[in-house]
Parts: C-alpha cells; structure tokens; sequence
C-alpha cells in the first residue's frame, strides 16, 4: 500500500502547488509598501517552517530509535534532514532576496529567525556529514541519533540567544510582519500547506530509498 | 601518560597564545575591549578542539575503551571522567594564558576582578567540555575524526559563545545587563552536562 501513498501524495503536492502558486500570484493583492517582492514571503516562511518540521521530525526519531532500536526509525531521520538541510536552504536563498529589497542590504544579525536558520543549517549539515562519514553498520544510527537529540535541544536555546543578542545590539529597521491582508492569510496557509505536503512526499521518497538501500545491502551481504 | 598530557597540553597553550597574537595583528594592534572578550574566547574554543580530539583517539587506537567498558563500573562513570579531564585542561590552559595576554596587551582589567572572570571561565568551559566530550567520542570512531569535530561542535557553541563573550565583556567594562546570559549559561550548562550523561551509554555501547 506504501506506492499508492506516495501517489496520492505526490498528486496531492502538485495540484496544492498549483493552487498556492494561483493564490499568490493571481488572488492575493500587491503589498502596497513592500511591492511585488512581498509574494516570496509566501515561498520564504513557508520552506522555514517546513525546515523547522523536519528537524522535529529528525529528534522524534532520533529518540525512538534509541528507545527501540526501529530500522524505519533510522531511515526517517536521516531522509527527514536531508529534506530538513534543502528547505533551510531555500530559505536561506529567499531570505537575502527579501531582505535586500525591504532592508536594503542581504543579511542582518539582528533577525533572529534568519540567524537561528543559518545555524541550524551548519547543524544539520554537520548531521549529514556525521551520517556519511560513520561507517554503515548499526552504531552510525546510534551517533546520528544522539546527535539528532543535542542538535534539537539546542535549537530554542540558540534562537532564545540570538534573539537577545538584537536586544543588545539594536537592529537598524526592526521587522515585523503586522496584520496580514485576510486573502493573502489564504494564500499563505495554502501555501504552507503545500510545502508541507511536499516535505510529506519527500519524506515517503527519502524512506523507501532507504528501505531499498538496505535491501541492497542484505543481498549483497548474501552473495 | 604523564608525557602525553603534558604534550598535550603544551600544544593547546600555545596555540590559544599563538591565536591571539594573531588577532592583535588581524586586528592592527588596537583591539577594543569587546573585541578582546571575543578574542580570548575564540582562541580558547579553538584550543579546546586540540584537547576534546585526543581524548578518545588514544583509547580507539590502543583498544582501551573496551578495558574501560569492561569495568565493573558504572559507564556514565566514563563520561564524567572524560568530562572532568577535559574540563581541568581547558581551564588550566585558560589559566595559563591569561597572565601573558594581560602582559602582551597591557590589559590591566583582565586580572582586576578574577574571581568573576574565573567564574564565567568556569561557566563557559563546563558548556564546552560538555558537549564536546561526547561528540569526541562520536567523532573518534568515523573515518574524518579530527576534522567532523569542530563541524559539529561550533554551531552547537554558538549560544554559549555569544553569552560568555556579553559577560566576559560586562566584567571587563560594566555596561549593560547580563542576568539572563547568566542564566542562559547556567540552564545549558545543566542541560548539556545531563543530556551528554543520559545518552553517553548509546555512544560506547559495543
């Protein structure tokens, strides 16, 4: 039955996709100060929340596979940070495109989200690079998940300081989103419904790929 | 044993030393105060990489680990002790170097009030120590060793870099409020001594 989910969800995805696309682009208004760039907002906040999700998804995991020793466990922690690793980046890449235009300039420390998205990237591509390089056996899923544990945990922390850090070193413009348009609220839940039914579809991919890795790898053993 | 320690720790005091005189030149020889704050913890984050990825190599290569797991003792035991030993060596370098900086930059409100810079070296190296130990030992058993280490653990230090240097700043030149970075440093520290604790036996687990 796991082929027929991924077709409902990939179906699902793109026709989602589509929607949100109509929504921002055709039914939402034009922002009236921030202009036409407002629209990768949409795209922006939803990736990070998705991100954000993934990483959730990692820790969960991480703490039943160290409870059960579950292979699927395993499995969907590391295709959920691959996926957690590609929305950070995107939201990575729209954040400065935003930015430039509403600040001025790419990058400002003093935007906590931005910031706490930069360092939970450096964490979960260091999870990554841990996964590739600790061998194959079961202790690599043991290391992976301790540290998909320490990495989630630091998370508040790490945007608590960050955050505390623009209270000592003022922000030139502080950003705040303020009341939100009520079609362009539509059009931003859709959105962020959208990508979290890619992460969903992605994350049924990343498993089976998984499973079939290991597959590969019993019938290699057998040989 | 003795020898190695002592090599040890030889490498990470110079090197803590060598990385601030390298900051005074990066930095044309005037540093600020709050750059200097910085300086001081960047170079002994930095040092603490040397220490943290020696101290289970050692017991990789020779097998003793595994004398180490054979005791009749409990494993967290091994945790603590890796832990401990970190945390002494750290701040012995720190110490050490602390002295020559105030000579080599004329810094005078370095030693003007140690017991509080002893306490946030104390608080800051516990952090450190901490969770570096761990991922040590994690790290000690892949293939890139010494280079996943400090991947793995600046991101990680991040928080804890940040409030050391306000509070380190704040006792060179009191401005500002630093409560809440001292409780942010006292709740990871708490955190991240009994985290590392709790999941220390998946990590040596044979």
């Amino acid at each position: 039955m796991k082929a027929d989910w991924s077709k409902i969800l990939s179906v699902a995805t793109l026709i989602m996709m589509f929607v949100s696309l109509y929504l921002i682009f055709i039914y939402a208004p034009i922002e009236k100060t921030m202009g036409v760039v407002q629209k990768i907002f949409y795209v922006h906040v939803s990736t990070a929340w998705t991100g954000f999700l993934a990483f959730f998804v990692v820790f969960v995991s991480s703490i039943i596979f160290l409870r059960n020793g579950s292979r699927l466990a395993d499995i969907v922690a590391y295709a959920s940070a691959e996926i957690g690793v590609l929305f950070t980046s995107l939201t990575l890449i729209t954040g400065p495109m935003w930015a430039r235009s509403f600040w001025g300039k790419w990058w400002d420390w003093s935007e906590p989200r931005l910031v706490t998205a930069l360092i939970l990237w450096f964490i979960y591509l260091g999870y990554l690079i841990l996964h590739r390089s600790a061998g194959e056996d079961v202790r690599r899923a043991r290391f992976t998940s301790v540290f998909g544990i320490i990495a989630f945990i630091n998370v508040p922390i790490v945007f608590l300081s960050v955050r505390w850090y623009r209270a000592s070193h003022p922000p030139l413009l502080v950003f705040e989103p303020g009341g939100l348009d009520p079609s362009m609220k539509v059009a931003f839940f859709v959105t962020l419904f959208a990508f979290t039914l890619l992460y969903l579809w992605l994350l049924n991919l990343g498993t089976r790929a998984g499973k079939v890795q290991d597959e590969l790898r019993t019938l290699k053993e057998g040989l | 044993m003795e020898l190695r320690t002592k090599e040890l720790f030889n490498s990470m005091f110079l090197f803590a030393l060598l990385a601030l005189i390298i900051f005074n030149f990066a930095f044309a020889g005037s540093m600020p105060k709050s750059v200097l704050a910085g300086a001081l913890w960047v170079a002994f984050l930095f040092a603490s990489v040397l220490g943290l990825n020696r101290s289970f190599v050692k017991e990789q290569d020779k097998g003793c680990l595994e004398g180490l797991l054979l005791a009749p003792a409990d494993r967290s035991a091994i945790y603590f002790g890796k832990f401990l030993g970190n945390l002494v060596f750290l701040l012995f370098v720190e110490a050490v170097s602390l002295p020559l900086v105030t000579v080599f930059f004329n810094r005078t409100e370095i030693v003007r009030h140690p017991l509080e810079l002893a306490g946030i070296l104390i608080l800051g190296s516990i952090a450190i120590s901490s969770v570096g130990t761990i991922l040590s030992a994690i790290t000690a058993n892949t293939k890139t060793r010494e280079l996943l280490l400090p991947i793995l653990l600046f991101p990680l230090m991040i928080p804890v870099i940040i409030g050391a240097v306000e509070i380190t700043a704040y006792i060179f030149e009191p401005k500002g409020t630093i409560g809440q970075w001292l409780r942010l440093l006292v709740v990871y520290d708490i955190i991240f001594v009994l985290v590392p604790y709790i999941l220390f036996d998946y990590v040596v687990e044979e």
